[in-house]
């Protein structure tokens, strides 16, 4: 093994730190769901777990790009509604089903590049940018689609979302992708901008680029995940994306993302998603409102983001 | 006497262009759209800014002390709950009920305060947090129905006009009145800009971050809980979902009132022109028929518009 090889597999582990509790309390609910549910073991249980939990992965990892940038972006519900209605409204058109599926990914880019442009080069705060980009975002969606309508092709759903495991072959390249992005500079200065910026720019770091490339990677990440929610539904709706803004930044924050960028890890974010997604399916088998699950992801938050402030002030004490 | 007069226009530049925008939009509806410029619907208009005003003052110190408030959507549902739940036959004039509900809303915004100013935790995330927590309780004690709710208190609240003004708009005057003198008044008001601009700095010279937090969170829910009161005097019912419009309009109103979203710069002041200007549009949408998305899509665009007055990052 080179010495290279070594630092980077050091490096790697050291960004495990503060992850081992999410870790065992994955671990523990996995094991309470396996145990509640020996079912899902089987090929076409867990491939139909994975489709439920893919959006909310896609989006998470999305948050998680602009957020180790030092950023936060509260326009990922609408970018998914969005994302789900044009799906759904260009491929019966003259497009067809791969110049839909282009056409989407390509206005999630365009999109993420102008929230990118008035953050990164306007230097306006990503937190307002956001929030205004999610009512034009809404805005759009709305008139383009006004109630849930549109279609996509059978064709489509089935290969996304039937009882093929091509889901979790998409996960694997999305974690893929992202290794190989973070190899680049551009990929590596994005936590470099993060953590400190300024630093960043005396190593030579471009640092409006990184930041724009961030923006225009989570846009396309969203609208991937309006364009798989469409297809799990058949249609498009444009407010399908509600409620994906909020478990976005709850699965980054729950995997130890921070809001003052460049720390954190994708695979701790992954896990927050996961855990959430998890959390719900065992509520479900517990019979268990499915209302508790808010009540559970919050507490959630609160102990694993405190319980290290909480041990810091014992300590203090002693 | 122009010295003080300066002095104050250039401190609150960015607030006095949120009135000139006001100002300019009151006067070309009122002008083109008959029925916009009479006294009723002016009045109108303020009385839903009330609304936005109130949980905009908490919104703003929170703002100003360097944090933000999530959870104010979710405590206006609560207090709007709460109040129908706890009322009581013996307590006529309805007063009890409403103290109870704003003690109720004051002690979440107190767990926040706890949970951001000692234990450290992120204000984005500690109300985040607290704001699905209580989404999930409203939803397990309330389910979907509405419940309904009338007191002597609230009847006078939604009818009673003194000189022609809503009691409503006084009761937001009143608040924004000791507000404006809390923030640029008086000691620990000056404190909040100091920590908003700098914590570390605060810390060192002796200021009482920690007491300041809990206050600024309690004040939050206290405004929150009295803006749920005010929804509750016009709606007549409480139910879920009730206040969810209520927190992106309020961080929107603070931001077109100049308010550094960064912390440590900005003024209530211009909270309740960003509150007028956000009512004023949504009913100039509304007068010229427009849907739901073009509603949506004017307020993002008008966002988007004003964001040279809230403050720009450094520049690396």
């Amino acid at each position: 093994m080179s010495s290279g090889a070594r630092l980077y597999g050091r490096i790697q582990w050291r960004r495990n730190d503060g992850l081992g509790g999410l870790f065992v309390v994955l671990a523990l609910f996995a094991f309470v769901y396996v145990i509640l549910f020996p079912g899902i073991l089987g090929l076409n249980a867990a491939s139909k777990f994975v489709q439920g939990w893919f959006p909310t992965a896609l989006v998470a990892a999305a948050e998680t790009i602009v957020m180790l940038t030092g950023g936060i972006d509260l326009s990922v519900g609408a970018m998914v509604s969005l994302g789900s209605v044009v799906a759904a409204s260009t491929m019966q058109g003259p497009l067809g089903l791969f110049g839909g599926v282009l056409a989407t990914l390509a206005l999630g880019g365009v999109v993420g590049a102008a929230v990118g442009a008035f953050v990164a080069i306007g230097r306006y705060p990503a937190i307002i940018v956001t929030l205004a980009f999610s009512f034009v975002l809404r805005g759009v969606a709305l008139l383009l689609m006004p109630r849930p309508g549109g279609f996509v092709p059978a064709s489509l759903s089935d290969f996304l979302a039937g009882v093929y495991p091509t889901t979790a072959a998409l996960l694997v390249l999305l974690v893929v992708l992202w290794k190989l992005f973070q190899a680049t500079p551009l990929g590596a200065g994005l936590i470099a901008v993060g953590d400190n910026a300024e630093g960043a720019y005396r190593s030579g770091v471009n640092v409006a680029a990184a930041r724009l490339s961030a923006y225009v990677a989570s846009g396309a990440l969203q609208a991937c995940a309006g364009l798989y929610m469409a297809a799990q539904t058949g249609s498009g709706d444009p407010l399908i994306g509600e409620p994906m803004t909020l478990a976005a930044i709850s699965a980054a924050v729950l995997g130890g993302v921070g809001f003052l960028g460049g720390q954190g890890a994708m695979r701790g974010a992954l896990a927050g998603s996961l855990l959430m997604s998890i959390l719900i399916n065992v509520m479900f088998f517990l019979r268990l409102p499915l209302v508790a699950q808010y009540i559970m992801q919050g507490l959630i938050i609160v102990v694993t983001i405190a319980l290290p402030s909480v041990r810091a002030a014992f300590r203090r004490m002693r | 006497m122009t010295g003080a007069l300066r002095r104050f226009a250039a401190s609150y530049a960015r607030s006095l262009v949120a009135y000139g925008v006001v100002a300019l939009l009151w006067v070309v509806a009122s002008w083109s759209l008959p029925g916009f410029g009479v006294y009723p619907h002016l009045r109108y208009i303020v009385e839903l800014a009330a609304v936005i005003g109130l949980v905009g003052v908490g919104q703003t110190i929170a703002v100003i002390g360097g944090g933000i408030d999530l959870a104010v959507s979710a405590i206006i549902t609560v207090t709007a709950l709460v109040l129908p739940m706890v009322s009581f036959e013996a307590d006529v004039s309805g007063l009890g009920a409403i103290a109870l509900s704003l003690a109720v809303a004051c002690a979440i915004g107190a767990v926040n305060g706890l949970g951001i100013g000692y234990l450290g935790l992120p204000p984005l995330i500690m109300t985040l947090a607290m704001a699905t927590i209580l989404q999930g309780l409203l939803v397990l004690i309330a389910g979907g129905s509405a419940i309904s709710v009338s007191n002597a208190t609230l009847d006078w609240i939604g009818t009673t006009h003194v000189l022609t003004i809503s009691a409503s708009i006084l009761i937001w005057l009143a608040v924004a009145a000791v507000c404006l003198f809390w923030l640029h008044g008086t000691r620990s008001g000056a404190l909040i800009f100091a920590i908003g601009t700098n914590p570390l700095a605060s810390r060192l010279s002796g200021v009482p971050i920690r007491r300041l937090t809990l206050a600024t969170y309690v004040i939050s829910g206290l405004c929150a809980g009295l803006a749920g009161l005010l929804l509750l005097s016009m709606n007549g019912q409480g139910y879920v979902g009730i206040g969810d419009p209520y927190l992106l309009s309020s961080i929107a109103a603070v931001v077109l009132g100049g308010t550094s979203i960064l912390g440590g710069g900005g003024s209530y002041l211009g909270t309740i022109a960003g509150a007028v200007l956000l009512v004023s549009m949504t009913a100039l949408i509304t007068v010229i028929n427009a849907s739901e998305g073009w509603r949506s899509l004017i307020l993002g665009g008008l966002i988007l518009g004003m964001l040279p007055l809230s403050g720009r990052d450094p520049s690396r």
